[in-house]
């Protein structure tokens, strides 16, 4: 009486296209690189390619972060040994930035790919 | 038979269907314990053995018959795992809810070109995305899109099965054609 039609057909590809689309979600949460700013019990997440500058207030004052060309670093903060202003310019997944004074922690999260695996240090 | 009619002499038919949808309602109840029985890697990962009845009582029963025997079906669900009071409820009513209605409104208004196998993976579908949408908003947050793809995968996958299954059924079971009002 009843069998497969050609809307199971139509139905079967649209759920098709569901699944393999529910599988891209993955290359979106863990692949790009993304600045975590931590102040305090705080965090904000911020996107490396997307250029920005803004500043965060902690305990002692402001640390002002730039994010540019896919680099970030901390253009001023109200600290008084500017460790954070002189550790310069970020990019790599896993490079972070931090002003103790200030309580503010950088760091640059993602999953690294296959071919940007690289030796941490080498010692002779 | 003939007793039940002298009982009920205006309208014999209704203990009839009541008794139809208790015997599929059972169907689920005892579908669910099975399902329970079945380990499986995580919880969330469901064969939806219990939507099997909902699929073949399709071609069975009116919208309210169908809207009691899905109720009975969630209540029956919950009961047999325990999680009658906690939010997985909430999860499992959500799920039934959208594939039911699904079902009914593909089986309705599309039966000429739609078997059990495409209502079986739309229902799927329909469940698996409004728990997905509900764990999003509920418990998880964004991390719940990580379950997604292994979630929809078995949803898809078991729903085939279980639509083939179905199909069988209902072309060769001379019980559901004494019964079926189409």
């Amino acid at each position: 009486m009843k069998s497969i039609r050609w809307g199971d057909f139509v139905i079967l590809v649209i759920a098709l296209a569901i699944v393999v689309g529910s599988y891209f979600t993955y290359g979106e949460v863990g692949g790009k690189p993304m600045v975590h700013v931590k102040v305090g019990t705080q965090t904000w997440v911020y996107d490396l390619s997307v250029d920005r500058n803004f500043i965060v207030e902690g305990p002692i004052g402001s640390t002002e972060i730039e994010i540019h060309d896919g680099q970030v670093h901390v253009v001023d903060s109200d600290c008084k040994n500017k460790v954070c202003v002189s550790s310069g310019w970020k990019h790599a997944i896993g490079d972070w930035i931090i002003c103790l004074p200030n309580n503010v922690f950088i760091m640059i999260e993602g999953v690294e790919k296959q071919d940007e695996q690289a030796v941490d240090a080498i010692s002779f | 038979m003939s007793k039940q009619s002298m009982r009920y002499p205006s309208k014999d038919q209704a203990p009839v269907r009541i008794r139809l949808v208790a015997i599929m309602a059972a169907f689920t109840l005892f579908l669910s314990t099975i399902e329970y029985l079945i380990p499986k890697p995580v919880p969330f990962m469901r064969i939806g053995l219990a939507n099997l009845p909902l699929m073949i009582a399709l071609g069975l029963f009116t919208y309210k018959e169908y809207a009691l025997l899905v109720l009975l079906k969630f209540l029956g669900q919950q009961l047999v795992t325990g999680t009658i009071f906690s939010y997985v409820a909430v999860f499992s009513f959500g799920g039934t809810l959208a594939s039911a209605l699904t079902m009914f409104v593909l089986y309705h208004g599309l039966k000429q070109h739609v078997g059990m196998v495409g209502i079986a993976i739309a229902g799927a579908m329909a469940s698996n995305i409004v728990q997905l949408i509900l764990s999003r908003f509920i418990l998880f947050g964004e991390s719940a899109w990580l379950i997604a793809p292994p979630f929809l995968t078995m949803g898809l996958v078991t729903a085939l099965l279980l639509g083939l299954f179905a199909n069988t059924f209902i072309k060769t079971s001379k019980w559901y054609q004494s019964r079926s009002v189409s």
